[in-house]
């Protein structure tokens, strides 16, 4: 039993080795800290929960929690709706598909810290559309989003939209092609308009490519800090805040080691509770 | 005779050879300095190294917050350099924590009271002991100007805030900028030390920097500084979001902005576009805040190890960075002022000439917020002040009360 397949066996056991040491191990030394009174460097004596609650008592923790989830609600479903609206536009027979398959998956090939700076230069009041606009005679335009601390976590979600709906528009144009050309003729014959096929009966056959894009983004959601960093720098003030940049400034600038680590705790324990209920329906719905 | 006088020559040769075996040490030196002058003048100490037989080894990491990253990583992990570059302010947590090696036993740092300013010695020193050298002190409260836009608009360079603001007003009615403002936290912070220096003197900012006083942190000088501050508000444009400090400086330099608050490391940018002070462009002490240097200092620091080369290597480089050539040769290239007091500035520019003279003054210093917080509260304030910038519905009250709180935590 233990001979059959023991090279693959053998073959898998540094990932597995580094798979557990770096990533699970570096989790638990991460929870650990957390339960630290650890400042520049580690200490290892424990401490209690008290790194917890002075992180629940930290305004700025409480916007970028609060960011994370209105950044990651309208970018996973722009992303989604965009993403899905484009599939199925590429999946009519356009002319020159493949020039607009490149044209939408391009920005994917660009970092987000190219992303959040060009979309910097386009929403600056003084060098982007404003200016842009202005200049061409309205004197009254006014799109000065990334100036106001209230409206500039959407500016930073378009920009993501942008950067990831060509993903998502990949991901389902393939799913989209997979489906079986009777399915379509069967809806013909039915009298069923097009637009109606896709909704009722085309998208709920993809639903496990639609999880994998909820999957992919939700992780660039978490992962968010790049783009807010080269975009806004987590301005106007500390309204654009997200926990990624929370966790690294706290590392790196305020020499608080534990308190991030609470922080990157928090992090992953939001990420596992938000994501497990839908894996775990979609995966039992797969089984079925 | 000619056989002799080669053998003279080779036995000197040998000499040499051993004797620079002897001093041989290989340093390795962690800092983030790679912008061109930056480089240039790290380049000054590494060559100086070498000339007395020493091997620098270059650690260079892009940008303050990774070489800290990495720093702090080697520590942890048992691989430490033989010398880094740390913040002034950050000696004592680290000796706190046990990493760094005294170097008051090496003879070239005999009488290092006398010749730097005792602010810098007291927080080099922790329990009487000496553990850093000092390589620069930074000054943060500058005004730059371009002398172009004043003299159209007809304005003098603003001595005091009240000045500031009746010449920004005529300013803008120009059309041009009256404030290039870069709307990061660390900038708004920067400006916002000038006008508490300026609010109360240099006696209110210490009271709240270096006393961490919670009454004054909270008082009425601290209201009027964050209103004269929110006043500026109506003085920048509205792209200042997240603006690079150089992308701030670059509009003085272009005149489409008349000023600039900002630190001494402003200069190399206008040396940049070859621009010549008192000419093109000028310096005076931001307003109000005249007779008072915002100090900050980079300083070389040593982790522990008693191993034979490694203490040797940590005294060559003691003695190199504390030379009084180094030190000014140092800095006329990357545009701060030479720790030591007893140094010849004569060829240094004018700007350098004004905080040379105010440096040998006990009461003219006032420590950056580095200096004087642990990070943490550092953190908290600059998270403090540019709330205040963005936000203009908190007023100044509010803001002085939130900024006592966080005193009194630190």
């Amino acid at each position: 039993m233990f001979k059959k397949n023991l090279a693959a066996k053998l073959t898998l056991v540094p990932s597995t080795v580094v798979i557990a040491v770096c990533f699970y191990g570096t989790i638990l030394w991460t929870l650990y800290i957390s339960l630290t009174h650890s400042t520049m460097l580690p200490n290892y004596k424990f401490y209690g929960f008290s790194q917890y609650a002075t992180l629940l008592s930290m305004p700025r923790w409480h916007t970028a929690f609060a960011n994370m989830l209105i950044f990651g609600s309208l970018f996973i479903a722009g992303s989604l709706v965009i993403g899905t609206t484009l599939a199925a536009l590429l999946d009519r027979n356009v002319k020159a598909e493949g020039l607009f398959r490149v044209f939408f998956l391009y920005p994917l090939s660009m970092s987000f810290v190219v992303t959040g700076l060009a979309w910097q230069w386009l929403l600056n009041p003084t060098t982007g559309i404003e200016a842009l606009v202005r200049s061409l005679g309205w004197q009254d335009f006014s799109f000065n989003w990334l100036a106001s601390p209230e409206k500039a976590i959407y500016a930073v979600s378009i920009a993501a939209i942008w950067q990831s709906s060509g993903l998502v528009m990949a991901i389902m144009l393939a799913g989209l092609r997979g489906i079986d050309g009777d399915i379509w003729k069967a809806a013909k014959i039915d009298g069923i308009p097009v637009w109606r096929s896709y909704i009722s009966i085309v998208l709920p056959m993809l639903r496990p490519l639609v999880l994998t894009c909820v999957i992919l983004l939700a992780t660039a959601v978490v992962k968010s800090y790049d783009l807010v960093v080269a975009m806004t720098g987590g301005g106007p003030g500390i309204s654009t805040d997200v926990p990624g940049k929370f966790v690294v400034d706290l590392l790196f600038q305020r020499a608080n080691i534990s308190t991030a680590a609470a922080a990157a705790i928090l992090m992953l324990v939001t990420v596992i509770c938000a994501l497990s209920p839908y894996v775990y329906i979609e995966l039992k719905r797969q089984k079925r | 005779m000619g056989m002799k006088l080669s053998l003279t020559g080779v036995s000197t040769a040998i000499a040499l050879l051993l004797s620079n075996q002897a001093f041989a040490q290989t340093a390795e030196v962690m800092h983030y300095w790679t912008s061109g002058s930056e480089a240039a003048a790290i380049k000054v100490i590494a060559d100086d190294v070498a000339k007395k037989g020493g091997t620098w080894k270059d650690s260079p990491v892009t940008g303050y917050e990774a070489a800290r990253a990495a720093v702090l990583s080697r520590l942890a992990g048992g691989d430490a350099p033989t010398s880094m570059v740390v913040d002034l302010g950050e000696i004592k947590p680290l000796v706190e924590q046990g990493v760094l090696a005294p170097i008051d036993n090496i003879a070239s740092t005999k009488g290092w009271q006398t010749f730097l300013p005792k602010l810098v010695v007291d927080k080099a020193s922790v329990d009487g002991h000496l553990y850093a050298v000092p390589i620069d002190i930074g000054t943060a409260n500058w005004m730059w100007y371009s002398t172009k836009v004043l003299d159209d608009v007809g304005v003098k360079p603003p001595a005091t805030w009240d000045e500031f603001f009746a010449a920004a007003d005529k300013i803008k009615a120009k059309g041009y900028i009256p404030l290039a403002f870069g709307g990061q936290a660390w900038q708004e912070a920067l400006v916002f030390r000038s006008i508490m220096i300026a609010t109360g003197g240099n006696k209110f900012y210490t009271d709240v920097y270096t006393k961490h006083d919670v009454d004054a942190a909270g008082g009425p000088l601290m209201v009027k500084s964050f209103e004269t501050f929110g006043k500026l508000r109506g003085y920048v444009d509205d792209g200042n979001t997240n603006r690079n400090w150089n992308d701030a400086t670059n509009m003085v330099i272009t005149g489409k902005a008349a000023m600039q608050i900002m630190g001494d490391w402003a200069k190399g940018e206008f040396q940049a576009a070859k621009m010549t002070p008192g000419k093109e462009y000028g310096c005076e002490l931001a307003p109000g805040t005249n007779g008072v240097l915002n100090i900050v200092s980079d300083t070389f620091v040593f982790p522990v190890g008693d191993k034979p080369e490694q203490v040797a290597a940590r005294k060559l480089l003691v003695d190199v960075m504390i030379d009084p050539e180094t030190q000014v040769a140092f800095n006329s290239i990357k545009g701060a002022l030479p720790p030591r007091l007893d140094v010849n500035l004569k060829d240094a520019d004018i700007c350098t000439q004004k905080a040379a003279g105010l440096l040998k003054d006990p009461n003219a210093l006032a420590p950056n917020a580095e200096l004087s917080f642990s990070s943490e509260t550092v953190g908290a304030i600059k998270d403090l002040v540019t709330q205040f910038w963005s936000n203009p519905s908190m007023t100044p009250a509010d803001a002085a009360k939130q900024y006592a709180d966080i005193v009194a935590r630190n």
